[in-house]
């Protein structure tokens, strides 16, 4: 499964000679406060740049009354299963336009599947307990993280050239809870800033 | 509690122009006014007190009535954000909006408005886009999620005239997708929902700013003003509490801010109580304050009217009596007490019995004669005006007899005052005595007066002055002394004799004077006659008193022939008045006229120096005879006249004869005597006159030593037809010659009286038969002629 993931990342190279130079880019995340934002997801699309494809399997474990992890980053088309760890019983669900789905989880270690197949994210919740909330952050980009405790998010072999920064975070109080900004990244690398603005 | 606060402003500005015209009055209006001033004060200060009590009373119950309000107002809240949450939480409902299912989340809206009593509500999505309002309301609803801040669930907006409360619970699924919001609308039936809860009965009302920014209530109850925006303003940061001044009264109220989407506030919730509420709990109190000042004022005037009124009373009493007293009557006051008006009392009767006597005494000097007591002139004149007035009326006579005594003057002189005093008393008590039934008075002097009016019959006049006379007869026992008086009398009976006291009086004196005239010792009535001679008299007195300034004097010298010298040795001055209308007045007419006025002194005078004068111009052997009154004898200075006349003229006292007749010694002889020694010791002849009429007492012959008698006309007139005149006549000469004394016989009209006389041994005569009186030419002529036929014969 790696191999041609290589081999893609070759040949995109050589089809476009003037951005293979690949670059890091590190993004400080702020909150509408000023402060380093955690959990917020920065995503960067490149244009030209082939999208990110399944791989591996894909958990959100329900434990301990929350969602784990509480931000799962799938590509598009990924198969995520939600494992019940929790003795109690759970009922996930999204009304999340990029999935809708409704769990009925009513068993220790009960195990069940969902296709992620659109790009987007989806909330989850649990109908039984509602300070459960969780993420999938579907995107079709391979350049997507999560920002670290101090609000850091870094990629490396970023091809240079323009690009799309887009910012997630559920207390972005924006249609999608998005905000995007786009970006020239030298070949050299960019070191840029974010803040989640209401 | 206002109006006796005005009443009382107005009070001491109408007092001091009151006039009290009664001490009781004001005393009762000072302390009723005192009373008021201490009633006020106590008044004010229960209001201040009940003011600070209610203003403090409502202040808490206020206060509490706002904390409840903002736990009722919480509570709508939290049932309102409940209604909200169930409907957020819905798991269905969040599937609706999660998915967009607009006909879904209208439904729910529907069923949830019915079932939460919620008039709108609406869901609010992430895009802003609303579903359940539309209009203006539904734009406010949409940017409420966005506007409020964090952790705010409602707000208060206004739109228009209305107010809303919008109240916010999040679609969570599990973040959010979006809002219920519910409106409701704060209208009254809201307000009146909220008062109700409330302990008191508060007034809530929503204001809202307008168009300029002030607070006001958009139904009207409240107008825009400064005190509203102060309160709402100042409520802000703190509750404050505050008065309204309202068109429906006084109220207290505070404010609270009611919180806007971006936190200024669009409206305001406004707690009133009005004052007349708060204070209606002590309205018994106030009442109970006036009614019992208004009950004790009235104990206080009544009280005051009383004790003035026994202090004013007594005084009112005082004052009457010095008022009686005033105008003359005897007035005791009842001495009510031993306080000071008591005293007063005491002291005023004691002054007014005083005052009484003294002015009894004082009245009775003024109408009485202290020397008899009998009434004097002034009482008598008015007892006379009074029953002369009486009888106009009734028609009954008044008699008035006047009378006095004859010759009191020589009893004074010779006897002294105090027994001429004695005299007129015992005279009085005679009077007195004698007449009962009429008012005795003394006139003054030896005057005395009686009225009769107590309806006297015809001859009681009469009959009273003889009776009075008849008392008389005998000499009257003074101090053991025995006088003799005679009384005359002159009897004036009205209203025949005159219709009033002036003239009744007037009249009874000339009767009086007649009964002198007519010799005293006797009465008269008064005749109308006695008046008309009066008049006459009245005139001679004026003409005389111009005669003698306008020389209207002469005298006339009738000469008395010296029968041993046969040729005539003097003449007798006889006075002449050639009046100027009347012509010759006769001697006899106006020679009493002038003793009675006394101008007979002065007129004595002038004969006197004229005779004298005359005489110079006569030989030296003719004397001239000069007749003196009496009254010109009473007089001290006569010796002195005599002299300057004798001097001025230069004439020898030898020349002068001095007439006078024995009527001089009437009045009391010794002066009488000394003065004729007087003249004696100058040389002056004295010669009486008339001998052989009246009394003729020999004693005067004793007394002094006259150089001539002169026998009266009468005696010679029948001397030579009845023998027995002729004896006196050779009697009289005879002892005039053992006396040393010439003889002089009057009236000698023919030459057989002459013969007669001369046989008789008479010195002189005197008569028509030498020749009637002349003037002082024809005297001179007379003389001369005489010398001649004796140096012929």
């Amino acid at each position: 499964m790696r191999i041609p993931h290589i081999a893609a990342l070759a040949l995109a190279a050589a089809a476009w000679p003037t951005i293979c130079a690949a670059a890091p880019v590190s993004i400080q995340v702020s909150g509408a406060d000023g402060r380093p934002l955690a959990g917020a997801v920065v995503t960067l699309a490149v244009p030209g740049a082939p999208p990110a494809e399944p791989h591996g399997s894909y958990v959100m474990a329900q434990h301990d009354i929350a969602f784990e992890p509480r931000i799962l980053i799938v590509p598009v088309g990924a198969s995520v299963s939600f494992p019940n760890r929790d003795q109690v019983r759970h009922h996930v669900y999204s009304f999340s336009p990029a999935k809708k789905f409704e769990l009925k989880l009513y068993g220790f270690d009960v195990t069940k599947s969902v296709v992620f197949d659109k790009a987007g994210v989806a909330a989850l919740g649990c109908n039984i307990h509602d300070t459960m909330t969780g993420f999938v952050y579907v995107t079709a980009s391979a350049y997507a993280a999560i920002s670290d405790a101090s609000g850091r998010v870094s990629f490396s072999g970023v091809p240079a050239g323009r690009a799309t920064l887009t910012l997630w975070h559920p207390s972005i109080r924006a249609p999608g809870n998005t905000m995007s900004q786009t970006a020239a990244i030298p070949t050299a690398g960019l070191a840029t800033s974010m803040a989640a603005g209401r | 509690m206002r109006l006796p606060l005005k009443l009382a402003l107005k009070l001491p500005l109408k007092v001091p122009r009151l006039r009290y015209h009664d001490l009781r009055s004001k005393l009762a209006a000072l302390y009723a006014g005192l009373f008021v001033f201490g009633f006020i004060a106590v008044a004010v200060v229960a209001q201040i007190v009940i003011d600070g009590q209610a203003q403090r009373s409502v202040t808490a119950d206020l206060l509490s009535s706002g904390t409840i309000y903002d736990r009722l107002w919480a509570m709508r809240e939290q049932s309102l954000v409940g209604s909200a949450d169930v409907l957020a939480h819905d798991f269905g409902f969040r599937s609706a909006v999660g998915s967009g299912d607009r006909a879904t989340i209208e439904s729910a809206l529907t069923s949830l408005k019915a079932r939460a009593n919620v008039p709108i509500a609406a869901v609010v999505g992430l895009d802003g886009r609303v579903v359940g309002a539309d209009g203006a309301l539904g734009a406010r609803i949409a940017a409420l999620p966005f506007a409020l801040a964090e952790g705010r669930r409602s707000a208060v907006i206004t739109l228009g005239p209305d107010t809303y409360r919008l109240v916010e619970s999040p679609v969570l699924a599990p973040t959010e997708i979006g809002w219920v919001v519910f409106a409701v609308r704060l209208d009254a039936a809201e307000m009146q929902a909220l008062s109700k809860l409330s302990a008191i009965p508060l007034v809530a009302d929503v204001v809202q700013r307008d168009a300029r920014g002030h607070w006001y209530a958009s139904d009207g109850s409240l107008a825009p003003g400064a005190a509203i925006d102060d309160l709402v303003a100042r409520s802000q940061s703190h509750r404050v509490l505050t008065t309204l001044n309202l068109p429906s009264g006084k109220a207290f109220a505070l404010a609270r801010p009611l919180e806007g989407p971006r936190g200024a506030p669009e409206a305001a919730l406004l707690l009133r109580y009005p004052t007349a509420l708060a204070l209606a709990p002590y309205r018994p109190i106030q009442f109970g304050i006036f009614a019992a000042g208004l009950m004790v004022l009235l104990l206080v005037v009544l009280g005051s009217l009383r004790l003035a009124g026994s202090i004013a009373r007594p005084i009112a009493a005082l004052q009457r009596a010095a008022q009686a007293l005033e105008e003359g009557t005897r007035t005791e006051v009842a001495a009510c007490g031993t306080d000071e008006i008591g005293q007063l009392a005491e002291s005023f009767n004691r002054m007014s019995a005083g005052i009484i006597d003294r002015e009894h005494r004082i009245a009775h000097l003024a109408f009485h004669d202290s020397l008899t007591d009998l009434p004097n002139r002034a009482f008598f004149r008015e007892s006379l005006d009074e029953k002369v007035l009486r009888q106009a009326r009734s028609g009954e006579p008044v008699g008035v007899l006047c009378l006095d005594l004859d010759g009191f003057k020589g009893i004074n002189d010779t006897m002294g005052h105090p027994v001429g005093d004695a005299l007129l008393r015992r005279v009085g008590q005679l009077l007195c005595a004698l007449a009962p039934d009429g008012l005795v008075a003394r006139l003054g002097g030896d005057e005395f007066a009686i009225i009769l009016a107590e309806g006297f019959d015809d001859d009681r006049p009469r009959a009273l002055a003889q009776a009075i006379l008849d008392a008389v007869i005998n000499p009257i026992n003074v101090d053991e002394h025995f006088i003799p008086i005679g009384v005359s009398l002159g009897i004036a009976i009205g209203p025949h004799d005159g219709h009033n006291a002036d003239q009744l009086l007037k009249n009874a004196d000339l009767a009086l004077y007649r009964a002198k005239q007519d010799g005293r010792g006797l009465f008269r009535f008064f005749e109308p006659s006695l008046d008309q001679a009066a008049r006459t008299r009245r005139q001679l007195e004026l003409d005389l008193r111009s005669a003698l300034r306008s020389g209207q004097f002469s005298l006339a010298y009738q000469p008395i022939y010296d029968l041993n010298a046969e040729r005539i040795g003097c003449f007798e001055a006889l006075l002449r008045w050639e009046h100027p209308t009347r012509g010759n007045v006769p001697p006899i007419e106006f020679i009493s006229v002038a003793e009675d006025t006394g101008m007979i002194i002065a007129i004595g005078e002038w004969v006197l120096h004229e005779a004298c004068r005359q005489a110079m111009s006569w030989p030296d052997h003719v004397r001239i005879a000069v007749n003196v009154s009496p009254l010109q004898f009473r007089n001290l200075s006569f010796a002195a006249v005599v002299m300057q006349a004798l001097a001025q003229s230069g004439l020898a006292p030898q020349r002068l004869e001095i007439e006078i007749t024995e009527s001089v010694f009437l009045d009391g002889e010794g002066p009488v005597v000394a003065l004729l020694h007087q003249l004696r010791a100058i040389g002056v002849r004295i010669a009486l006159d008339d001998f052989g009429t009246g009394y003729s007492s020999l004693s005067y012959l004793r007394s002094f030593p006259f150089d001539k008698l002169k026998i009266d006309k009468s005696f010679v007139d029948t001397v030579t037809s009845d023998t027995c005149t002729a004896a006196i006549i050779s009697s009289i000469v005879d002892l005039a010659k053992a006396l040393k004394m010439e003889t002089t016989a009057e009236g000698v009209e023919d030459s057989e009286q002459l013969d007669q006389l001369r046989g008789q041994g008479c010195s002189s005569i005197q008569g028509f038969l030498i020749s009637r009186p002349v003037g002082s030419v024809a005297a001179g002529r007379l003389v001369r002629l005489h010398e001649d036929r004796s140096a012929l014969a």
